[in-house]
């Protein structure tokens, strides 16, 4: 399997003299995963996710994309490669369009006009909003914005997408169309990273989950195997979803039952 | 019998610089002491819910209103936002548009409305230490709330409306940038409040809390309450809650599959520990 990220005693402050925020953390995703990283706010997901595009660089260790060293790439060069969708929409939307605002990245990436139409309209059309696009970002309310903020990033096409909580403040509509995009995009072969508080979501789109804890990995596992260490979700006061945990109230329902057709047709099989 | 703390009667609230949405409550009581939920998809009219209680709507914003919203007994119409801010305290979704800014720190941030009502110092500074404590920002206290992760800061925002303990507590998805240790934290905290006897009108997308918490749901859509019931009668409408825009919660889905398959004839639930018992009882051989 081609390892498309790898991290290798990864460790990082914000500040010289600054407690450190990650504390040493290694592990490789291959391309075509798509990898859920959970854990408490302040357990480091968001700082660690911000050195696959080379926003932050290690103060130790390296990290790996593609097969190049983000300590010796541009941020410019690995944008082509990693799209990071921040938590907060209006930290990364600036175009008074949402058309100029999803065109942004791939014309910035010098994509041939035929291939930027291309991108942009798909982009569009995924996040359900091709019929807005002349519409300024602002106009249109926060749930919304976070979808223009997931399109703007998805148009420049690159290898990795991170999504920083999609689903917070988003009500089930708008949760129906990430898990869609999400969907999409891995049968578009992307690697997709999820960092969620959302834990039926975790198990709705992810195959890994890796736990995080005051900057160190706990637990890299299945989201099976994730749900079933109660040791450690209690330790990160996680709780996995609910139909995970009516299943571990019965003996012959299997702990990591993810969702009802599972739980239903080990009762009737 | 408890007497009603909150009367909406033949209120319309129809918005000056939107002309296609227009709030409706015909007849609402909440009782003293209650713990209300209220869900519905984005647009609903729930955040306009929250302002109509605060006064906000209509002291603060453009529009005409009919009707009356009485709180305690009083007409928000009459009253001022400051009266009403005595008596009841809006938690917001975003906690920056919460922060007064004119604290340096936390614990001055906290102190800001309690200043603002004229506490005594040695009142406020055990006001401000039992909540920091009770919210665990010891360690923060001293930081701007501007350094905060966004958990933090909501925490902030929660702790300096929560300390002036107004009778009624009005919370608009307060949790929807929490971790789940955090929400837990502050679902916990309101039920203690709610217990002490204050009124919480919570709205809120974690149907689980509220399931658990509420004595009744109110169901917004479309600028009205389409429906007012306990939060299981809710929670394990299939239909009402598609009809709506709703996600089914799981345990209500799997009661809905053993029914399709001829296996349930009985109530449904959307609680885990309620399902664990159901299917205990019928499927003795599960256990």
């Amino acid at each position: 399997m081609d390892e498309i990220i790898k991290v290798k005693n990864l460790e990082f402050s914000y500040s010289l003299e600054g407690t450190k925020v990650l504390k040493g953390i290694s592990f490789s995703i291959n391309k075509g995963e798509i990898v859920g990283i959970i854990g408490q706010n302040g357990s480091g997901k968001t700082t660690l996710v911000k050195h696959f595009n080379g926003l932050l660089k290690p103060i130790k260790g390296d990290v790996i994309i593609n097969g190049k060293n983000t300590k010796e790439e541009e941020i410019s060069e690995l944008s082509k490669t990693t799209g990071y969708i921040f938590q907060n929409p209006d930290d990364q939307i600036f175009n008074n369009s949402i058309l100029k605002e999803v065109s942004f990245g791939p014309k910035n990436l010098k994509f041939t006009k035929k291939r930027i139409k291309e991108l942009v309209e798909k982009a569009l059309k995924l996040t359900g909003l091709s019929a807005v696009k002349n519409k300024q970002p602002y106009d249109l309310p926060y749930n919304k914005r976070k979808l223009i903020a997931i399109a703007s990033i998805i148009s420049m096409d690159g290898e990795i997408i991170i999504f920083d909580e999609p689903t917070t403040g988003q009500d089930y509509l708008n949760r129906e169309i990430v898990i869609n995009i999400i969907k999409e995009l891995k049968k578009k072969g992307k690697t997709i990273i999820v960092i969620s508080h959302d834990m039926e979501f975790i198990a709705k789109i992810c195959e890994r989950a890796i736990v995080l804890k005051e900057g160190r990995i706990l637990l890299d596992d299945s989201v099976q195997k994730v749900f079933m260490n109660k040791k450690v979700l209690e330790s990160t006061k996680l709780k996995p979803p609910q139909i995970t945990r009516l299943a571990q109230k019965f003996k012959r329902i299997y702990d990591g039952t993810l969702t009802v057709e599972e739980f239903f047709n080990q009762m009737y099989k | 019998m408890k007497e009603n703390i909150i009367e909406f009667e033949k209120f319309e609230w129809q918005y000056g610089n939107n002309a296609n949405f227009k709030i409706l409550i015909n007849d609402l009581k909440i009782k003293k002491g209650s713990f209300i939920g209220v869900i519905g998809p984005t647009g609903a009219g729930k955040t306009s819910f929250c302002y109509s209680i605060m006064g906000v709507i209509p002291h603060l914003q453009t529009g005409e209103m009919k009707g009356s919203v009485r709180i305690g007994g009083v007409e928000t119409k009459n009253s001022s936002l400051s009266m009403l801010s005595r008596k009841v305290g809006l938690i917001l979704q975003n906690p920056l548009s919460q922060m007064s800014g004119a604290g340096l720190n936390v614990e001055e941030e906290i102190a800001f409305g309690l200043e603002n009502l004229g506490y005594p110092r040695s009142e406020m500074e055990k006001k401000i230490k039992e909540i920091i404590k009770l919210f665990e920002l010891k360690e923060h206290a001293h930081r701007s709330p501007f350094e905060l992760s966004g958990g933090q800061q909501q925490k902030v925002a929660i702790a300096s409306v929560l300390v002036l303990e107004p009778d009624i507590i009005v919370l608009d998805e307060p949790t929807g940038y929490l971790d789940p240790l955090s929400t837990e934290i502050i679902f916990n905290l309101v039920k203690k409040l709610n217990k002490k006897g204050k009124t919480i009108i919570f709205v809120s997308h974690k149907f689980e809390y509220l399931n658990k918490l509420c004595d009744e749901i109110l169901l917004m859509n479309e600028g009205s309450i389409v429906k007012k019931g306990s939060p299981e009668e809710i929670f394990t409408n299939i239909p009402l809650l598609k009809k709506n825009y709703l996600g089914i919660p799981e345990i209500t889905s799997l009661f809905n599959r053993l029914k399709k398959a001829g296996k349930w004839n009985k109530e449904f639930t959307a609680s885990v520990e309620k399902a664990e018992k159901y299917l205990k009882e019928e499927f003795p051989w599960m256990r």
